[in-house]
């Protein structure tokens, strides 16, 4: 697939006229398309599934998210409004840029296309003009989808105005810089906003694959006694790289899930015991208990808070555990059952997605995940457990 | 999605995101090292355990005249996953792992001593594996096989699992007439239930086609002008640009109405046709489409000659390469009277299709490789844009099956100026465009249904009967006419017989050219 990108600076010093942008934009594409009009085959066919509205922090942020949505266009064609905050300039500014990107198909012949909106804001511009300069630019009767990459300002008037927007708000847990202040947070703002919009995070889009490896276990009839049976439950991650101190998220999602799917309640934290670092949760499902462990396994770069394995022991010597071997990219499953008698494993691939595939993946849901709702309130609640 | 009984029965299943994965299970396939093993069966299930569809509780037992190990077995089905797999990589250790539960045993389909070495494999690798008891047989092997194939599997006893399921996939073609579909469908039924039999269409399986049922069904524009009062007539082209590809001698026997018409072309159709069922079921869905598929009108030896055209292709061109004709193909008879192209004019006796006909054309070494169905709308009631629209077409739909998946609606739009002119446009929906991805091959998606059990995607016996007794009077009637044929009647490389044209432009009509 081989991208196209033109750009066209549009001056806006005294706000975003949107009319003249969209003038613009067709008369751009009127350019793209005369490019073959003796051909049709090789003609832009300008395609929009859906608004996604981006909000970056400065340059360096911006051509992160440029890069990254080349990808997500491949899957998506949209109109990608993309807010760049210079909150610190003194000045306020509002400019905007428009370009569309392409695709060609894999014969070469017609491009799909969709469009970029830039506005990049400055200063008191930012909190001020750019939500109201984003509204009229929205493609209507499409889904629009705001992606916060930062970390969430709830009280943030720029991030109300735009999530106020949005039919769904995309976040990424793993960027937390206080994983545990603002997981519990997150919680808190879920609970609040359940009715009005929905919230999705890439870093629950990230343990799908651990969650359907685990969930598979229990496909096969055989194991699944074994479920009501469970005695302990160990998953080990890598240490998150903005706040290594504290459990990845990912870790606390992954026992959230399990807890919500199995009707664990919370008995208690031993939050000192055991090895260093290591958190030890006592859980309650029915009349049993059952110990959670959270292992951070030794740092190592480009991990980031990714789990490294979960194993799940139960009673009578059963055992079912994934791991990742991430310099392999190969996962590893294997269940272990009657005392040992049956044994399965296997080896699987692991492909590492890109952000861009991520992101792709998130913007194909629409409704509102209460599962994973769920789970963070768990996380969260399992968190306030904790005594620092 | 995982079906509801699953949700309760493995709790971890809840919510949403998680994708349908196959259930523990042995896949027993006959004809193990035949060509649709190698270039479909086994790269589709290798798909799938890369997409990690499948569970570890998982195996594969080859079945096949010729003797090898379960290592030679294995060696070649990897070659195989290198050649036809659309990648055209293997990862080494995943292939491992997968191999692992590959066995293979040398066996005569016709001797039941084998059946019975099967049983034993099969509780074998079931203890190993923990498959479950559920066992999926998949016969890939020639037609005359498949009756004996499950005469023999229930005289073993292996149509019954104590503990799992059992479940069949049969292969095309389904009987070579409507008499012999039917001894096949009353043989396989002595030994196994309707559920247990799954007569795979890969049609079916296409995108596309399943978005039929979506795009149909899931908007609320389309449906109220999906009948007689909006829609003036329906093209169903079916067109390839290959010849026999050395199969000359099976082609001999067959010919475009029972290789593709009866089939493929039908399954297409009634999804056209059909009314809405009461829910996404396989029994519903296939209710309606067999309802409708009874509404077609039967043929009676007049109606063959007038509402269909047979051909056959001479020497000629695709994309500026010379082709031989079709009797110069090897294992073809030099004065053979087999069709290679067919129109036929379907005609429903229903309330919502009464008076709209459905001209299908499916034939070899035509211009374009392209499978389509276009909706074409009625005109305009009153043309009050005179003779500004003289070269305007009515509205059409079109579905497009393959290649380029999508939808596309043409309408007349004002060509901008001062003069009023009118022009088609189309609006294009393309899958590879709004949905950047890889669609599934069509195997991945059918085999995976029939291990969750939906049989939605698969023909049932009612529909495999019903398909021969709409096609055998134009087959008799060409069988008893063979002298008229006049064949060959058109150039490789082009759209067919003259007459197909003529026909259409008899009544009113004509082709879209595609």
């Amino acid at each position: 697939m081989q991208t196209q990108e033109s750009t066209v600076t549009f001056s806006a010093l005294k706000g975003v006229d949107a009319a003249k942008l969209e003038k613009e934009l067709t008369a751009m594409w009127g350019a793209s398309s005369g490019e073959s009009a003796d051909d049709p085959a090789v003609g832009v066919t300008r395609a929009c599934v859906l608004n996604l509205i981006v909000y970056a922090e400065g340059q360096e942020e911006r051509a992160e998210v440029d890069a990254l949505l080349e990808v997500v266009v491949q899957r998506h064609p949209c109109r990608a409004l993309l807010v760049v905050a210079d909150r610190g300039a003194e000045e306020a500014k509002l400019e905007a840029f428009i370009s569309t990107r392409c695709q060609l198909t894999s014969r070469g012949a017609k491009k799909i296309c969709g469009e970029q909106i830039t506005i990049a804001a400055a200063g008191s511009a930012v909190v001020d003009s750019a939500a109201t300069a984003v509204a009229p630019l929205l493609v209507p009767d499409v889904p629009i989808f705001l992606w916060w990459k930062d970390i969430p300002h709830y009280e943030d008037k720029l991030f109300d105005r735009l999530s106020e927007l949005a039919d769904r708000v995309v976040i990424d847990s793993a960027s937390f810089d206080n994983p545990h202040f603002d997981l519990t947070r997150l919680a808190q703002i879920l609970g609040e906003r359940s009715e009005s919009g929905s919230i999705s995070d890439l870093n629950w889009g990230r343990l799908t694959s651990w969650r359907s490896l685990v969930a598979s276990f229990w496909d096969v009839s055989d194991y699944r006694a074994s479920l009501s049976k469970i005695e302990s439950v160990r998953v080990e991650y890598d240490p998150p790289d903005r706040a290594p101190g504290e459990i990845a998220p990912k870790a606390l999602l992954a026992v959230g899930w399990l807890a919500t799917c199995l009707g664990w309640e919370i008995e208690g934290a031993d939050a000192a015991a055991g090895e260093e670092e290591q958190r030890r949760f006592t859980l309650r499902a029915g009349e049993r208990s059952l110990e959670v462990v959270l292992q951070p396994t030794e740092d190592v770069a480009g991990r980031d808070g990714m789990i490294t394995s979960l194993t799940i022991r139960a009673e009578g010597g059963d055992e079912f555990h994934v791991a990742l071997r991430p310099e392999e990219n190969k996962l590893e499953t294997g269940a272990k059952v009657g005392g040992g008698q049956h044994e399965v494993s296997r080896v699987l691939g692991y492909e590492a997605r890109s952000e861009g595939q991520r992101l792709s993946s998130e913007l194909e849901i629409l409704t509102r995940d209460v599962l994973y709702e769920k789970a963070v309130a768990f996380a969260a609640r399992l968190l306030g457990t904790i005594k620092e | 999605m995982q079906t509801a009984e699953n949700v309760v029965e493995n709790p971890l299943r809840a919510g949403m995101r998680l994708e349908r994965t196959a259930e523990p299970c042995a896949v027993v396939i006959f004809g193990a090292s035949g060509d649709l093993a190698k270039r479909k069966l086994i790269p589709a299930l290798y798909r799938l355990v890369q997409e990690r569809l499948l569970p570890a509780e998982f195996a594969i037992i080859g079945l096949g005249r010729t003797a090898m190990t379960d290592d030679e077995y294995r060696d070649r089905m990897k070659a195989s996953v290198l050649e036809f797999s659309e990648s055209k990589q293997i990862d080494e250790e995943v292939w491992q792992s997968f191999a692992q539960g590959m066995k293979f045993l040398p066996s005569n389909i016709e001797n039941a001593e084998c059946y019975q070495a099967l049983a034993k494999m099969l509780e074998e690798v079931e203890r190993e594996r923990g498959t479950q008891g559920n066992r999926l047989f998949y016969l890939s092997v020639a037609p005359e096989f498949y009756a004996e194939a499950v005469r023999q599997l229930g005289a073993a006893g292996l149509t019954k699992s104590e503990k799992g399921w059992v479940r069949v996939i049969i292969e095309k073609p389904f009987g070579t007439d409507l008499e012999s579909a039917r001894q096949l469908n009353q043989g396989i039924l002595q030994h196994l239930d309707e559920k247990q039999i799954y007569r795979i269409d890969h049609y079916l399986g296409k995108e596309t086609v399943q978005n039929l049922l979506v795009f149909r069904f899931a908007n609320g524009i389309f449906e109220p002008m999906w009948n007689r009062q909006y829609i003036d007539h329906v093209q169903i082209t079916n067109a390839e640009t290959v010849g026999v590809e050395g199969r000359g001698g099976y082609y001999e026997k067959s010919g475009v109405v029972r290789d593709m018409i009866q089939n493929h072309v039908f399954q297409v159709l009634s999804l056209v046709a059909m009314e809405p069922p009461a829910a996404l079921n396989a029994e519903s869905v296939r209710d309606e489409k067999i309802k409708a598929m009874h509404a077609a009108r039967a043929f009676t030896p007049e109606r063959v000659h007038t509402d269909c055209i047979r051909g056959q292709y001479g020497a000629g061109a695709i994309g500026g390469k010379p082709v031989p004709g079709y009797r110069e193909e090897n294992g073809v008879a030099p004065d053979s009277a087999t069709e290679t192209y067919a129109m036929v004019t379907m005609r429903f006796d229903n309330w919502r299709w009464s008076g709209v006909p459905f001209y299908i054309r499916s034939g070899k070494r035509l211009s374009k490789r392209v499978t389509e169905i276009a909706i074409q709308f009625k005109q305009a009631p009153h043309q009050l844009f005179g003779t500004a629209m003289e070269h305007i077409t009515p509205n059409q739909l079109i579905i497009r099956v393959q290649p380029d998946e999508g939808i596309t609606m043409r309408v007349a739009a004002k060509v901008p100026g001062q003069v009023t002119r009118i022009r088609d446009v189309n609006m294009d929906f393309r899958y590879g465009a709004s949905f950047g991805v890889q669609l599934a091959e069509a195997y991945e998606r059918l085999i995976l249904d029939c291990i969750l059990g939906d049989s939605t995607l698969y023909a049932r016996k009612d529909m495999t009967e019903r398909g021969w007794e709409l096609v055998m009077p134009i087959l008799e009637e060409w069988g008893a006419s063979k002298a008229e044929a006049d064949f060959p009647n058109y150039e490789a490389g082009s759209w067919g017989p003259e007459a197909s044209f003529n026909l259409l432009e008899a009544e009113g009509r004509k082709w879209r050219r595609t």
